[in-house]
């Protein structure tokens, strides 16, 4: 069994730092690693990620993040992304790492993502050159995503977790307006994540919508955002099971 | 009809003064300015501005607050944002 804590949207500010260090210094006591579903940082300023970088460091667990839009706001995700890899994050975008928890070989694929909406209600990749590039950033977001959870497969992790931003499926936004659902996630994560197979799939970024949610294949998928959550993080046991190769288009493995 | 310019038709408000246009824009501000705030909604009930949402300290709930309280004065501002919770889990949930 693998103890893996999760929290999104924590948007750290100078303001917030040490508000979450004493919840996340039992970490090691009930988790084996933490899972960082972006939106670590307010801005995505250098300032506002060593913020979060203090708050990680030395936990005694492996810590896995994907960065946030917020995390992107300020056009610097690469001083970020080594900011929080100082501290000892491992900060994924379409790359995936394998974490060793007590014996278990876990795989993390992670990305951002994007939006686009879900089946029969998203956008498509025509007219103008801005919505094109959309459509298109999402779908090489969800090939990064794909490709990742696929070499995990080849390398007989025990078990494997899709961490995204954006959500892969429209359960877990319940409470979000409808008409924002395009801007919340995308059904090319869930296809991604069904594609290669997964035992988890955990995001953020609906700050109002419902935890728990599963895709079209049967991959349990968790929104972490910590106004759901409504806790520094929360922590889901994950069994070990048999690795499936990939391209099982549609049974969790 | 179309007003271009001028003055707006009698009984018809300016859309400067138009409440539901003056609460987009002002939620706009609160999310990409300094506050960087997407989280909290700002909903028009009548006269009345209701405020809701999660946002992760009590120093940005105030800004925000006060913030819309100054930007729609003589209109009623309700605040009903919390400040996320930031205490550890009491239980954990089992996938098998």
């Amino acid at each position: 069994m693998i103890r893996t804590a999760a929290v999104g949207d924590i948007h750290m500010a100078p303001e917030t730092q040490g508000t979450l260090r004493p919840a996340f210094e039992t970490l090691s006591e009930c988790a084996d690693l933490l899972l960082l579903a972006g939106d670590l940082t307010r801005h995505g300023t250098p300032e506002e990620a060593r913020v979060v970088a203090r708050e990680i460091q030395g936990l005694g667990v492996p810590v896995v993040a994907v960065l946030g839009n917020h995390d992107r706001h300020d056009d610097r995700p690469e001083e970020v992304t080594a900011i929080l890899e100082e501290a000892g994050a491992q900060v994924l975008e379409g790359r995936a790492v394998v974490v060793d928890c007590g014996g278990a070989r876990v795989g993390v694929a992670g990305t951002t993502g994007f939006g686009g909406g879900f089946v029969g209600r998203c956008a498509g990749e025509f007219g103008e050159p801005l919505m094109k590039e959309f459509v298109r950033y999402s779908r090489r977001c969800a090939d990064g995503l794909r490709m990742s959870l696929e070499q995990l497969g080849e390398q007989g992790c025990d078990a494997r977790i899709a961490l995204t931003h954006y959500s892969p499926v429209p359960d877990t936004l319940a409470g979000e307006p409808l008409e924002i659902y395009p801007f919340l996630g995308s059904y090319l994560l869930a296809e991604a994540i069904d594609t290669a197979g997964a035992d988890l799939a955990v995001h953020g970024h609906a700050h109002a919508g419902t935890e728990n949610g599963m895709t079209n294949g049967g991959v349990r998928v968790r929104n972490v955002a910590q106004p759901v959550i409504g806790r520094a993080f929360h922590v889901y046991h994950v069994h070990a099971r048999q690795p499936v190769g990939a391209g099982t288009v549609g049974e969790p493995t | 009809m179309n007003h271009h310019g001028g003055e707006p038709a009698p009984g018809v408000p300016a859309a400067g003064y138009n409440l539901e246009y003056r609460v987009a824009h002002l939620k706009d501000r609160i999310a990409g300015g300094a506050l960087g705030e997407l989280g909290v909604r700002l909903e028009v009930r009548g006269e009345t501005v209701l405020l809701t949402g999660t946002v992760p300290s009590a120093h940005s709930r105030d800004e925000i607050c006060d913030l819309v309280a100054a930007e729609l004065a003589g209109h009623q501002v309700h605040c009903d944002i919390t400040v996320a919770d930031a205490s550890s889990p009491d239980h954990a949930e089992d996938l098998a």
